[in-house]
């Protein structure tokens, strides 16, 4: 979809809502979940208990799509053991 | 020898050149093969879409080994790399037609009716009253980048095209994005809508 001509859709409202309802004061921006996402990645697939941290970086992936994208491939690699 | 066994900031750092380049040769194949493995959904990219990114993951990765603290393995961290690169090359492709102009026309549209009907959420009141406040809060407490960055994340636009629209850094453009969020919940917050409020909008 192109900016042109916006015209917000339910699930594109509810999306901005849902965004709204996470904001927290602190969180990660994009570089800091990108410096933490493999020990984050590793620990998900080991269950290990996470660093509290690098917590955040949850909230994160749950409001930024591109990371969130780039974290599941990253898990599609490790599930593969590459 | 396993990825586990090899020191691989060490060895790419090796001053033996020999060395040092069979190792960047075999990351190189690391971050490819797991490049192929990510993106074996998309058959629109090709083989040589794949050496691209891989040949341009290994220059950051290895612009960057001096960040590489070792929380993880370091084929991990180098594959998030590759991984942040070869994403951010496929999104600009998508999006490389938008202007600036249009970003921002299209944001200045958010807070009206036509584009934020009362009853997008359905017909109940008490959503009618959230879609109202913020549509308020987007009129009065954004700027016209915020509401342009708003509408380009809701729009699926890639955060890279739309921090190089606004001419910020991704950093500047999410603390511009943070700020935003933060100003729309606190006037809601204003306005009496709780959290409870929020949540119960979901069920759409």
């Amino acid at each position: 979809m192109k900016p042109q001509n916006p015209s917000l859709t339910a699930p594109q409202v509810k999306g901005l809502v849902q965004m709204i309802g996470l904001t927290r004061d602190r969180e990660f921006n994009c570089s800091e979940c990108l410096e933490h996402v493999s020990e984050y990645a590793e620990h998900q697939m080991t269950g290990q208990e996470l660093d509290a941290a690098i917590a955040c970086i949850e909230q994160h992936l749950k409001l930024c799509p591109e990371c969130r994208e780039e974290y599941e491939a990253l898990l599609k690699i490790l599930r593969a053991g590459a | 020898m396993t990825d586990e066994e090899i020191n691989w900031p060490e060895t790419l750092r090796a001053q033996d050149s020999g060395q040092q380049a069979a190792a960047v040769d075999a990351l190189r194949g690391v971050l490819l093969n797991g490049l192929r493995i990510a993106l074996n959904n998309r058959p629109e990219v090709s083989e040589a879409q794949l050496e691209d990114f891989a040949q341009d993951a290994l220059l950051r990765v290895l612009d960057r080994l001096d960040q590489f603290q070792g929380r993880s393995r370091f084929t991990t961290w180098a594959q998030a790399i590759a991984l942040n690169t070869a994403f951010a090359e496929l999104r600009r492709k998508r999006w490389r037609d938008v202007s600036l102009d249009a970003l921002l026309t299209a944001g200045d549209q958010m807070a009206e009716p036509a584009i934020l009907p009362d009853d997008v959420l359905g017909g109940d009141e008490d959503r009618t009253r959230l879609v109202n406040a913020l549509r308020r809060a987007i009129a009065e407490e954004l700027t016209p980048k915020q509401r342009a960055a708003i509408l380009g994340e809701l729009q699926e636009m890639p955060f890279n095209q739309i921090t190089a629209l606004l001419g910020t850094s991704r950093n500047a453009g999410y603390k511009l994005l943070h700020d935003a969020r933060r100003a729309l919940k606190n006037r809601l917050l204003e306005a009496g809508i709780t959290g409870t409020d929020i949540q119960s909008a979901f069920t759409l």
